[in-house]
């Protein structure tokens, strides 16, 4: 009980700030039509209801398998399985991911159909997968965080190079909706259930550094989409 | 009046369905291969994954129906107004986008239990909160004048990697962690749309090319309030290790 009673609190904090701001602008500012405004208002409500059943989900559901997974693949024994799971993860819990739904089918709607939103979802996911799997090899490796960012980044700025311009912001902008309400715990989850079974490994800063190389993943892969496809 | 609630509704849940259902199959085949979980867990995910499901749904609905319809439109009457306001209104959204955010409480929360309490979590929430304000007020100004997102992000992630050289490892970790998790739900709904309204009323610019990158911008300024106070509080360490040093060397002359 406790657990929905801080899921609905940390749910109505996070909303209702904007919403007030939003509101204060509608009857200074903006002044857009009433029923419009309603309109919002019941996004609103649809959003909080929406959030705090999604939380709770995956409080209960989604988590638990996410750190049992991270827990249980080490003991595999097999290097291979590791990464490949850790691919496999990444892969499949972008799918699920609000945010990145939502920036896709904008940028659906925007370039009219010329960036379809599966083809993105689905390079922001091979992104964010192939990312993962190196930030298990990261921890089972004890590789320093600053090589791989350094290179990451690097390799970033030179694809900018040659993909079309319209995919630069594109592929930045996903890199920030991958680490959404579903993606930051359950990577984290499966990050420290690795580390804390590698033995003599401090979760603390082996676990962190996950989200940072799962948000590059999907701008590469986007800027890669961008000069295969573009 | 005519509101559209539940229009597409069904089509929003089809897509929840294919968005869930991959990790559902992964995790029916870890359970009989690997996991093999008792019956009473199972039926607590199982319980997880359809709240997850309705949740979804909703959430969706809500953005499709309420915040990109009314956040495209408000984006188009914010972009006649003059550029100083906007800078105002995008700094006060981009602050409270932040400041209550689900995603950064978890990350608070890790980074406590990670460091003990020894990065006060009200430090980190405001540090992240006033970096996204800049950010957002600074998309404001990126989209009005035109200017290319490079501009920013070029010189903004190549001053992160060199604090990086004179911040822990914990904190670089940290801040690269941060920069994901600010772009939360909020921000990648209601202010995404309003950027693509306003690029569409802004002359000469193209929605496609500018009306993106705020969330890219979003995440870059935690990374570098972070990392700034990565570098104070290493300093205050240092400071704090000399002085015991001294006090040491001064207690061994005593003796």
């Amino acid at each position: 009980m406790d657990n929905i009673k801080d899921t609905v609190l940390e749910v109505v904090k996070s909303i209702l700030p904007i919403t007030i701001v939003i509101t204060v602008l509608q009857f200074t500012l903006i002044w857009l039509p009433m029923e419009t405004f309603l309109q919002f208002l019941i996004g609103v409500l649809f959003v909080g209801v929406g959030l705090i059943l999604f939380l709770l989900g995956v409080n209960i559901g989604l988590l638990p398998v996410g750190e049992m997974i991270g827990a249980a693949l080490p003991k595999t024994k097999k290097l291979w399985v590791i990464i490949f799971f850790g691919f496999l993860l990444g892969l499949v819990v972008t799918f699920a991911e609000p945010d990145v739904r939502v920036l896709s089918t904008q940028v659906e709607q925007v370039s009219a159909g010329a960036i379809p939103k599966s083809i993105l979802i689905l390079s922001v996911a091979l992104g964010v997968g192939i990312f993962v799997a190196l930030a298990m090899v990261r921890i089972i490796f004890n590789i320093n965080i600053v090589y791989l960012l350094t290179v990451g980044y690097g390799l970033i700025f030179l694809l900018a190079a040659f993909t079309p311009q319209a995919y630069v912001p594109i592929s930045f902008d996903s890199g920030g909706v991958t680490t959404g309400p579903l993606t930051v715990p359950f990577i984290m989850a499966l990050g420290v259930g690795v580390a804390s079974v590698m033995k003599g490994k401090s979760a603390s800063s082996d676990g962190f550094g996950l989200i940072a190389l799962a948000s590059i993943g999907p701008i590469l892969s986007v800027l890669l989409l961008g000069v295969i496809y573009g | 009046m005519t509101l559209h609630v539940f229009k597409g509704f069904g089509e929003t849940m089809m897509e929840v369905m294919t968005a869930l259902s991959p990790l559902l199959i992964l995790f029916i085949l870890f359970q009989i291969f690997l996991l093999k979980l008792p019956t009473k867990k199972i039926k607590n995910i199982l319980v997880g994954f359809f709240l997850a499901f309705l949740g979804l749904s909703f959430f969706l609905q809500g953005v499709h129906i309420g915040f990109m319809p009314f956040g495209e439109l408000m984006g188009e009457k914010l972009g006649t107004v003059n550029l100083s306001l906007l800078i105002i209104i995008g700094f006060i959204l981009g602050f409270f986008a932040i400041f209550a955010e689900p995603a950064v409480s978890v990350l608070l929360h890790q980074v406590d239990e990670a460091s003990g309490g020894y990065i006060p979590q009200k430090v980190l929430l405001y540090t992240l909160s006033i970096g996204v304000g800049i950010a957002i007020a600074l998309s404001m100004v990126r989209i009005i004048l035109g200017i290319s997102l490079w501009y920013f992000i070029l010189p903004g992630y190549i001053i992160a990697l060199v604090m990086v050289k004179y911040t822990s490892k914990t904190f670089t970790s940290i801040a690269f962690d941060s920069g994901g998790v600010a772009t939360g739900p909020m921000t990648a709904t209601f202010i995404l749309a309003l950027f693509v309204g306003i690029a569409s009323v802004t002359e000469g610019s193209d929605p496609l090319l500018d009306g993106f990158g705020m969330v890219a911008l979003v995440a870059l300024a935690p990374i570098l309030s972070v990392l700034t106070l990565g570098i104070l509080y290493s300093r205050k360490e240092k400071a704090q290790d000399d002085k015991n040093q001294v006090r040491s060397e001064a207690d061994r002359d005593n003796s």
